[in-house]
């Protein structure tokens, strides 16, 4: 009679579900975690959206930590962090902790509810004394901190060939307007100064918000540059527009960019510097974060010797001098586990966590803790970067990743797209972005 | 280890399982009176199946379309404004809406006709050289999606004026000295959505070629004999006699890519993620749901999808049913 049975209760099962299927989802569905407390996992699950040689790096890093704690570490490597984090979450099989690149992605996570405050769980003060300024704000909601940061990147910076550079008599520029008469000198002598590259896959389109965001940092504040991201000042703020118009003079001035503005969002964002190394340069200025400078980006015969081929110095400042920086946000999903905690509390509160994976070999890592031995990073080149972003007086998280993804990985990049090929101009642009805007 | 043995069991079980199920569903059904028996045989052996797609398929579609009338997080109905919304932007309208027309009226009709014209063309060649030709035109079949309009994406790449084009088009450009053309960026005239079609196209033809030069070969030779001896020119054999014939196969071939296109994301995804006004259905569903975590229009927007698909499948069905009954 097994057989009865089974197909009744499947029918049963069947019909209550079609029945149900009226009622929608309560919003209030809890994380993964909520049930369980005072639990110590054997194995705790960590998702991240880093590839290839930074997982390398991270896992040297928790590896041995994890050994001698006796913890041991599921890494998740999701290639497409957002997807797959949005996935796992509504299928209720979250991970334990998700190193999130995107603020705005974990804001949204935070207001289904899914996320547990950090206030409690993390050593704030000391934290607070350690990260650099500005980044543990990065994703706050109502004055409690979802996510801190593990590494770290810094967008404020242009690369040049530093042998060409040094040969041509230019010098790093101090300021905007310096760096405005440096554009215009190198574009007299009838080679294009800057190399821009908007391209990357779906994602086409985020070089150009990190100009913008730099620009309204530069021209505007952190004040202003706040209020922006969060959606008080809107994109046609006349504010944002002066970096719009900026960016725009610099872009699609002819003869400033090489190959053109048009085919600026054609050119891969990692190999749009290549230019600047070939003989004679094709450009002399690339605006890009350190992460440029490690392997897989410029040609294999410059990272080779990046000390001496490739010079760097911060976006010159204008009437403020904020530095604009991304990184990735632990976030903690499980709730009151004693084993999740302590990994949570490695990756973030050890000012040594990462030396493994930021040298011997460069891998485009930043620690985001003032206090981190500089002597372990793989180049000069990268401590030099390091350095000035621990000196810096305040830093700001990438805008766009901390907009409602909605805009910030969606309307904006397609609008910078838009914009820079030229096929909108800038008042629809900006229009078009402020629709976008999630009224919710 | 311990997974492939997991995974054996998994098997094991599984198909063993549903024996049992079957064969005690079965044991129980012959134990009651004949006239019970015959009843209720044919559905115990149906019945699960039923069930089964009712649960995977029928049960998940209506979710779908409950979760459309509902807001972005799906906690609250909102009646129709996700529809009106969508059909109100002109974003969505003038840009997947009607990309995706503009695929569905060019790629299934450039696919059949192409396909037939190899077809009949490489059926009057030597064996050897229609092997050949068939083989090469059929390749495309054996790449995936992704991984064709990965290619594409080459032979369409520019690079700046003055250095080396790796692309097939701008490299033919170059050497007559033009400056190259960001092709995937040309949206005048939708130009760039027609240069994804061929990716399609190109991807496609292989298949509605060997569907249709099975049914040109099955067309009885007296049949055209006897046109020719009536005096007809080789184009009004082909229009009046062989095209008569072979017209149960073009429509399905027609129907079945008509379906394919309809839901196409990976060639408009892959090659130019949506922008320069390339944005389709099915990947305007992807980014609501993924990127902007709208369950709502998300749902909205498969829900117009199916709409639209539903007339086709119809027709697919009727036309398969007619074709039964004839043959």
């Amino acid at each position: 009679m097994r057989g009865m049975a089974l197909t009744k209760s499947v029918a049963i099962v069947g019909a209550v579900t079609l029945l149900t299927s009226g009622c929608l989802s309560s919003g209030t569905s809890s994380g993964s975690g909520d049930s369980s407390g005072g639990t110590a996992k054997q194995e705790v699950s960590i998702m991240f959206g880093f590839g290839g040689d930074q997982t390398q790096g991270f896992k040297d890093s928790l590896d041995p930590w994890a050994k001698t704690n006796n913890i041991k570490i599921k890494y998740i490597q999701a290639s497409s962090f957002d997807t797959q984090i949005r996935s796992s979450v509504a299928g209720n099989n979250a991970p334990d902790i998700a190193l999130f690149p995107q603020p705005g992605l974990l804001k949204d996570m935070q207001k289904q509810g899914k996320l547990q405050p950090l206030n409690d769980v993390l050593d704030m003060p000391k934290l607070e004394a350690s990260i650099v300024p500005g980044f543990l704000d990065a994703a706050a909601v109502d004055g409690k901190r979802y996510g801190v940061p593990v590494s770290m990147n810094i967008k404020s910076l242009v690369f040049y060939n530093k042998p060409a550079f040094t040969a041509a008599g230019y010098k790093a520029p101090k300021t905007m307007d310096e760096l405005t008469a440096l554009t215009d000198k190198i574009k007299a002598t009838g080679t294009a100064p800057w190399c821009i590259g908007l391209e990357a896959g779906a994602a086409t389109g985020w070089p150009g918000t990190d100009w913008i965001e730099e620009l309204v940092l530069k021209q505007s504040g952190p004040d202003v540059y706040d209020q922006w991201v969060s959606g008080k000042v809107k994109f046609e703020d006349p504010r944002i527009k002066a970096a719009f118009a900026s960016y725009a003079k610099i872009a699609q001035t002819k003869g400033n960019v090489f190959g053109g503005s048009k085919s600026i969002v054609a050119q891969a964002f990692g190999t749009a510097a290549n230019p600047m190394f070939t003989k004679p340069a094709g450009c002399f200025l690339h605006k890009q974060g350190n992460f440029v400078t490690q392997k897989g980006f410029l040609p294999e015969s410059v990272t080779a010797k990046i000390d001496t081929n490739v010079g760097v110095f911060p976006f010159p400042k204008g009437q403020f001098d904020t530095v604009e920086g991304g990184g990735d946000l632990a976030a903690l999903f499980t709730k009151g586990d004693a084993n999740v905690t302590k990994v949570l509390k490695e990756l973030t509160e050890d000012p040594t966590f990462g030396a493994a994976w930021a040298g011997p070999s460069d891998r485009g890592f930043l620690s985001p803790h003032k206090d981190f031995d500089v002597s372990k990073y793989g180049s000069e080149i990268t401590r030099s970067i390091a350095k000035g972003a621990y000196s810096a007086t305040g830093i700001r998280f990438d805008g766009s990743d901390t907009m409602p993804a909605k805009v910030g990985a969606g309307s904006f990049w397609k609008g910078m797209v838009a914009f820079t090929a030229g096929q909108q101009d800038m008042a629809t642009t900006l229009k078009k972005i402020d629709e976008s805007w999630p009224t919710s | 280890m311990i997974k492939v043995i997991n995974a054996i069991l998994a098997i094991l079980s599984g198909v063993l399982g549903s024996l049992l199920f079957y064969y005690v569903l079965n044991k129980v059904v012959e134990r009651l009176p004949k006239k019970w028996e015959k009843r209720l045989k044919p559905y115990v052996f149906v019945g699960p199946a039923v069930l089964l797609i009712g649960f995977f398929l029928v049960y998940p579609a209506l979710r779908t379309v409950v979760f459309s009338f509902a807001n972005n997080d799906s906690t609250a109905f909102i009646g129709t404004k996700n529809y009106t919304d969508l059909l109100g932007s002109g974003e969505f309208v003038s840009g997947a809406l009607l990309n995706t027309l503009l695929w569905m009226i060019v790629v299934p009709a450039v696919t059949v006709v192409f396909g037939l014209a190899v077809a009949v063309l490489a059926d009057r060649l030597q064996p050897r050289a229609e092997k050949f030709t068939k083989s090469l035109i059929f390749l495309p079949m054996a790449i995936s999606m992704v991984g064709a309009a990965t290619i594409w994406r080459f032979v369409y790449e520019s690079r700046p004026a003055g250095t080396p084009q790796i692309g097939v088009l701008n490299a033919i450009l170059a050497w007559f000295g033009v400056d190259p053309v960001a092709w995937l960026q040309l949206s005048q005239a939708h130009v760039n959505s027609l240069l994804l079609m061929v990716v399609m196209i190109w991807a496609q033809v292989g298949f509605s070629m060997v569907l249709l030069s099975a049914a040109v070969k099955g067309v009885p030779e007296d049949t055209i004999e006897a046109g020719r001896i009536d005096g007809a020119t080789e184009k009004r054999i082909f229009f009046s006699v062989v095209v008569p014939q072979i017209w149960p196969t073009v429509i399905t071939v027609f129907i079945t890519v008509l379906i394919t296109t309809m839901k196409i994301f990976d060639i408009v995804y892959v090659m130019t993620g949506a922008n320069f006004n390339t944005d389709v259905i099915a990947l305007r569903f992807y980014t609501e749901l993924f990127t902007n975590g709208n369950n709502g229009y998300a749902a909205a927007i498969v829900v117009m999808l199916m709409i639209a698909i539903i007339p086709v499948m119809i027709y697919q069905v009727r036309h398969f049913r007619r074709q039964e009954a004839e043959g």
